[in-house]
């Protein structure tokens, strides 16, 4: 196996703040990774640790082998990066935009840029301060994906691109994928990570909360449960399930007839349902585990472990 | 790593010969209008100043200027303003084509690394093929074509004019000046780009370059008020490029020596502080 990313150990401080603490992150090349986390974990902080753009306070990094800072340009000839916050400006227009940064990056294939403006709608001829925020992350995109990189950096790549960009984006990893290009990136879109990524690493206040693949996150997700019984009373049900372990939220409302329960289950649903069923269940929904919960839960129990 | 990587030996020809140096012909690319405009700017007060001067050589003026307070008179380097290259260098030279030119070198210096970062610009730009050495070496040069770019349309509007309005400029005394114009342009200009470089803001590149203009303008102003100030001349970058009077007495090689040494010294330190430092958006 061999890797296309690995830090270790590595930290990022601002004068007296710490974005990123010790971070020992490995990707394997030809897989996609996603890194998600509440805003203000670090995961633009370590992206740009990847780039060269910033330096780190401690620790390692390798990328494709390099230590980025070592690499220099020639290194980031071979990774396309989206930054997170991607500003444009200027009366230049996108194509003309595009192709300077092909000159500095190329070889770009001859009909790349147009192709994939193409395919995620974007005007070429418009002048990049007119562009609506969708259309400046197609820009993001063109130039992050055009000379085919090895290693694809993308920092919150879909941010303002309507749904139906958003699955053409989600095409092009995968098609990244398939062509042996390794791809990291980092996202609050949850639902992104799970279709797109592999494996996965959560980050809280610059710390690693949770890593792994996106199978084994999802089942170690908490679920909202919402029931509706009779033959009960509110007090009877909060009761029961006071007694139950991995409970959050609850929440009962109603009368004598009809008790409503909202519940956040961590782990195993079945002690929840057998304590609710003291009365009668009209009515049970289980929303599907949600990774966004999950990582603000995982970041709550790392928070009282530290 | 993988095939996507492999690039034949012609590609990474072509990508060379492709991309020289890119930084600069993008910041040339882009600055097309605002060079076309501080350019208009600069001409059109060549074309609305130099044909007064005919009409200006009159006993009346000579007597209007020795009546004013001798200390304006030198502050404003009228001392000399009958003769066509003496008039010249106080309207155009030393007075207003200063000002043109100082605003717009530092504008551009000031862009050029710190209003880039300002704006998100350099952070992409970098995370692409160029080093940072590289993008600050050729925004400099970029910089100083630009600059030159005005100092071309100084000398040629200038000559252009030396005979219709009765200057009598020697032509080569003309380019000693406009060298002398354009270098200390590229001072204050320099000084925008390295403390734009060394701040990441523009806005403290835009006070490094002005403020080294004024200063510089003050010092050998109050060096030619007072005799025992006049060591305050040396310190002067407006005194290193005019002191000797050049549209007069043609080019003073020290003095543009000085000029050039003090911006290859700030490229350089523009170069330095950007290779160092986390670029921030």
């Amino acid at each position: 196996m061999t890797l296309a990313i690995q830090t270790v150990g590595l930290s990022k401080s601002y004068g007296s703040h710490e974005a990123l603490h010790d971070l020992d992150l490995t990707v394997r090349t030809g897989s996609v990774f996603g890194l998600i986390g509440p805003n203000g974990a670090g995961k633009t902080t370590t992206l740009r640790l990847l780039l060269d753009i910033i330096r780190p306070s401690a620790g390692s990094v390798t990328v494709l082998g390099v230590d980025p800072r070592a690499g220099g340009a020639s290194l980031r000839r071979r990774i396309g990066y989206v930054p997170g916050e991607l500003r444009l400006d200027g009366r230049i227009k996108g194509g003309a935009l595009l192709r300077h940064l092909a000159e500095l990056s190329g070889p770009v294939a001859p009909g790349t840029i147009e192709t994939l403006a193409e395919r995620l709608g974007l005007d070429l001829s418009r002048p990049v301060h007119a562009l609506s925020k969708g259309n400046r992350q197609k820009v993001g995109l063109v130039q992050a994906f055009m000379h085919r990189p090895d290693l694809l950096v993308l920092d919150e790549p879909t941010s303002g691109l309507d749904p139906l960009v958003q699955r053409e984006f989600l095409a092009m990893v995968r098609e990244a994928s398939a062509n042996g290009q390794t791809v990291l990136l980092s996202s609050h879109i949850l639902s992104e990570i799970q279709q797109a990524a592999d494996d996965v690493l959560v980050l809280a206040d610059g710390r690693v909360v949770a890593e792994g693949d996106v199978a084994s996150l999802r089942i170690a997700g908490t679920r909202r449960l919402h029931a509706t019984l009779t033959g009960t009373s509110p007090a009877e049900i909060r009761a029961a399930l006071a007694a139950v372990e991995g409970t959050d939220d609850v929440d009962v409302t109603g009368t004598a007839e009809l008790v409503r329960v909202a519940v956040t289950v961590r782990g195993d649903v079945d002690p929840v349902v057998r304590a609710i069923a003291t009365g009668t269940i009209r009515d049970l929904t289980i929303e599907e585990p949600d990774l966004e919960e999950s990582v603000l839960d995982l970041y709550a129990r790392a928070k009282e472990a530290s | 790593m993988t095939a996507t990587s492999a690039t034949t030996r012609t590609e990474r020809e072509q990508r060379t010969a492709f991309s020289t140096l890119p930084v600069l012909r993008r910041w040339m690319a882009e600055g097309r209008r605002s060079l076309l405009g501080w350019s208009a700017g600069v001409a059109g007060v060549e074309v609305l100043y130099l044909p007064l001067f005919p009409s200006m050589q009159s006993p009346e003026l000579a007597e209007l200027v020795a009546s004013l307070p001798p200390e304006l008179v030198r502050t404003l380097g009228y001392g000399d303003i009958t003769s066509g290259a003496g008039y010249t260098q106080a309207t155009i030279f030393g007075l207003i084509g200063f000002v043109l030119l100082t605003i717009a070198g530092v504008s551009w210096g000031a862009a050029f690394i710190g209003g880039a970062e300002e704006s998100g610009r350099l952070e992409l730009t970098l995370s692409h093929g160029v080093g940072r050495v590289q993008y600050a070496l050729e925004s400099a040069g970029a910089l100083a074509a630009r600059i030159a770019g005005l100092g071309v349309v100084v000398f040629v509007v200038v000559a252009a004019l030396n005979g219709p309005c009765q200057l009598e400029l020697d032509l080569g005394n003309l380019l000693a000046v406009t060298a002398a114009w354009v270098c200390l342009g590229l001072l204050s200009a320099t000084a925008a780009l390295a403390v734009g470089a060394v701040s990441g803001r523009r806005s403290w590149g835009v006070g490094a370059g002005a403020g080294i203009a004024v200063v510089g303008y003050v010092l050998q102003a109050l060096a030619n008020n007072s005799e025992s100030l006049d060591w305050l001349r040396r310190l002067s970058p407006y005194d290193w490029a005019f002191g000797t009077a050049p549209l007069t007495n043609g080019a003073d090689l020290p003095g543009l020596t000085l000029l050039v040494g003090a911006s290859l010294v700030l490229v350089g330190a523009a170069t330095g502080a950007l290779a160092r430092r986390d670029v921030l958006g």
